[in-house]
């Protein structure tokens, strides 16, 4: 759905690349996680995967067109959710909807039913400029799916929601894509790309350190170990067990059969730990 | 079909915008201050005071004379304040002047002290002969002190004068149009300044207000060119304009000008205006950023009224500036008889140059629009 290959762009058109060599490709149907700090150059990235940036150098083909030549017909397949909220607040949630459903060529979305979908009915006859910024938010994420885009770019789609809310985005996302959409998510909440993403790439300095699923990642970065806190005698006694070497996992079984297991968990590392454990920066 | 979507979204916006009634409210102070404050003629005439010590049969022969050219034939008796009196004094009102006929050489100074305008002392000398002494404030010219000199002594080189007058061509700058009267002359500075050149200001105005609020990028990832939105809002732009041009030109001209014409002028004008506003505006972030580049637009474009209301200073450069054409055109526009041919030629200049700028300003959109 994405194929980028030797990627690089620089704002003053000199040596100093925001984007650094970027190559890599996104299978149809699949959530990809573009995750980095801010200044990493996803944005970038993503501005010029939509056309918003000029391509400098570099091959990018999204959706099956060349970007380097990009045509208008291209976004009827291309949805964009903006971190920044940018819906007409002199028109209403509804209106903001009415209008952009009517520059696709393509099929397009009810306007009602996403107003539903993310949570804005009641509200869809209000000003948008009186919406909340959480509001304001949604009513963006709605616009992106108006033209049901097989190719859908997500920049930081729960920003600034409330944890329920952004379950229900989180919701949303694993529905468009069951039903066949690509997602692009660039954010660097690593909690949300650990549970969406099929695969992240780690982004610092405008070059990609790494690209691999989660899981993947996790087994490979994570302590291969179980925490355990057991009573013993009436004492509660801490303990870590290895799970790979055989004496280690005898000596955990044999806990678990003779005593009473207060918490267990297996050590994997978090996303955020292989970040700063691949890249040596941290997400801020 | 997208283009009209975006022009009618546009429009409705815009009628949402405190910028529209913004133009509304200008139109309709504009058109106040032609009807109630701008006279249809500007009341030219000088002031003259005299007083005339002279023999009371001089003086008869003086009044009849004057009575003879008065506009009505008929004397104003009226009184004059200078330094807290008040001084009796005979008014004849000509074509030219109104000549005030002091009483006294007290009154007569005493004016001169106050009002600041030259004064007249007419008397018999002692050859028996009229003396004019003129008591002039400082600021006079040496041409007009000699004018007054040869005034006087006129029959003296009368020849002289009159070869020199019979060399003098005289072309009347109406040549196949009507004049205009005072107020219909100010209108064609009223209609570019809010009717073509607003158009740039007021699309920077809205173009900002869509940057603030990230608008631009959210229409450039829709399926319709940014050209469309851009166009959409030149549309609303010129809309605005036409209204507010009628408002004040209806009501001050009624029929009389070619209203056909206008709408093309002001559509190609305000095309033009608008395009030179996007390409300002692709340059900068905000308006205050902006303000600079604006600030010299606008001094520029003032420059031609100079020559408007000074037709014998018309030097070339002039002439290249937009504003100078749009004046113009606009005179002819409302003049009967007006040159229509300028009208038409100066409409495709603009529609040209307008086209230009547009592609340009939509390059340079499209070139910038993540930032």
């Amino acid at each position: 759905m994405i194929k980028v290959k030797n990627l690089y762009h620089s704002y003053n058109k000199d040596d100093i690349y925001a984007v650094n060599d970027i190559s890599f490709e996104i299978e149809k149907g699949e959530i990809f996680g573009f995750l980095g700090p801010s200044g990493a150059g996803k944005s970038t990235t993503q501005n010029i995967l939509v056309g918003l940036l000029q391509l400098q150098q570099g091959q990018v083909e999204v959706a099956g067109y060349d970007v380097k030549h990009i045509k208008d017909k291209m976004f009827n397949k291309i949805g964009m959710s903006f971190e920044q909220s940018n819906v007409y607040s002199k028109m209403s949630g509804l209106e903001n909807l009415e209008f952009y459903r009517k520059l696709f060529d393509v099929k397009t979305r009810d306007p009602k039913e996403l107003i539903k979908l993310v949570g804005l009915e009641g509200k869809e006859h209000v000003k948008a400029g009186k919406y909340s910024k959480g509001m304001k938010h949604r009513l963006t994420f709605a616009r992106s799916m108006i033209n049901n885009p097989e190719m859908w770019f997500l920049d930081e789609p729960t920003t600034g929601l409330d944890p329920s809310i952004a379950a229900g985005i989180k919701d949303i996302i694993r529905q468009e894509n069951q039903k066949g959409a690509t997602v692009f998510l660039t954010t660097h909440n690593m909690y949300i790309a650990d549970e969406l993403c099929d695969r992240v790439a780690f982004v610092v300095d405008g070059k990609i350190r790494l690209i691999d699923s989660p899981k993947t990642l996790k087994l490979k970065y994570g302590e291969k170990l179980v925490d355990v806190e057991y009573i013993q005698d009436d004492q509660l006694i801490k303990d870590s067990f290895s799970t790979v070497e055989p004496a280690e996992k005898a000596r955990l079984m044999e806990v678990i059969d003779h005593h009473d297991i207060q918490t267990m968990h297996t050590k994997e590392a978090t996303l955020e730990e292989i970040f700063i454990k691949v890249t040596g920066r941290g997400l801020v | 079909m997208k283009l009209w979507y975006s022009f009618s979204k546009e429009l409705k916006l815009s009628s949402k915008s405190w910028y529209f009634y913004l133009e509304l409210v200008m139109a309709i102070v504009l058109l106040l201050v032609l009807l109630f404050v701008v006279p249809e003629e500007f009341n030219s005439k000088g002031k003259e005071y005299m007083y005339l010590d002279l023999p009371q049969v001089v003086q008869d022969n003086y009044r009849k004379n004057l009575l003879e050219d008065d506009e009505d034939e008929a004397v104003e008796y009226v009184e004059l304040e200078a330094e807290d009196t008040l001084y009796p004094a005979t008014l004849y009102e000509t074509e030219e002047s109104k000549v005030y006929l002091l009483e006294s050489k007290i009154a007569l100074d005493a004016i001169t002290e106050s009002e600041r305008v030259p004064t007249v002392y007419v008397h018999v000398n002692d050859q028996n002969q009229i003396g004019f002494t003129y008591y002039l404030q400082g600021y006079e010219t040496q041409k007009l002190q000699n004018l007054l000199g040869v005034f006087h002594n006129r029959l003296a080189g009368h020849d002289v004068i009159e070869a020199y007058s019979d060399q003098l061509e005289v072309r009347s700058l109406y040549q196949n149009s009507e004049p205009l009267n005072d107020r219909e002359n100010i209108l064609p500075v009223f209609l570019t300044f809010n009717g073509s050149l607003m158009s740039l200001f007021m699309i920077a105005a809205y173009i900002f207000l869509d940057k603030g609020e990230g608008i631009i990028k959210a229409y450039a990832v829709t399926a319709s060119s940014v050209w469309h939105y851009l166009l959409s809002k030149i549309g609303v732009i010129i809309t605005t304009s036409i209204f507010t041009t009628l408002i004040i030109t209806i009501p001050i001209m009624g029929f009389q000008p070619n209203y056909p014409m206008m709408m093309l002028f002001l559509f190609t004008s305000g095309f033009f205006a608008a395009a030179l506003g996007l390409l300002l505006t692709s340059f900068y972030d905000d308006i205050v950023q902006a303000f600079g580049a604006m600030y010299i637009v606008i001094v520029i474009m003032i420059m031609p009224n100079i020559s408007y209301f000074t037709p014998s200073w018309d030097p070339d450069w002039v002439k290249i500036i937009p504003s100078y054409v749009m004046l113009q055109s606009f005179k002819d526009i409302i003049s009967i008889g007006g040159n229509m041919t300028y009208v038409l030629v100066a409409s495709a200049g603009f529609l040209a140059l307008g086209i230009g700028l547009f592609v340009l300003a939509t390059y340079r959109f499209k070139k910038t629009l993540s930032l």
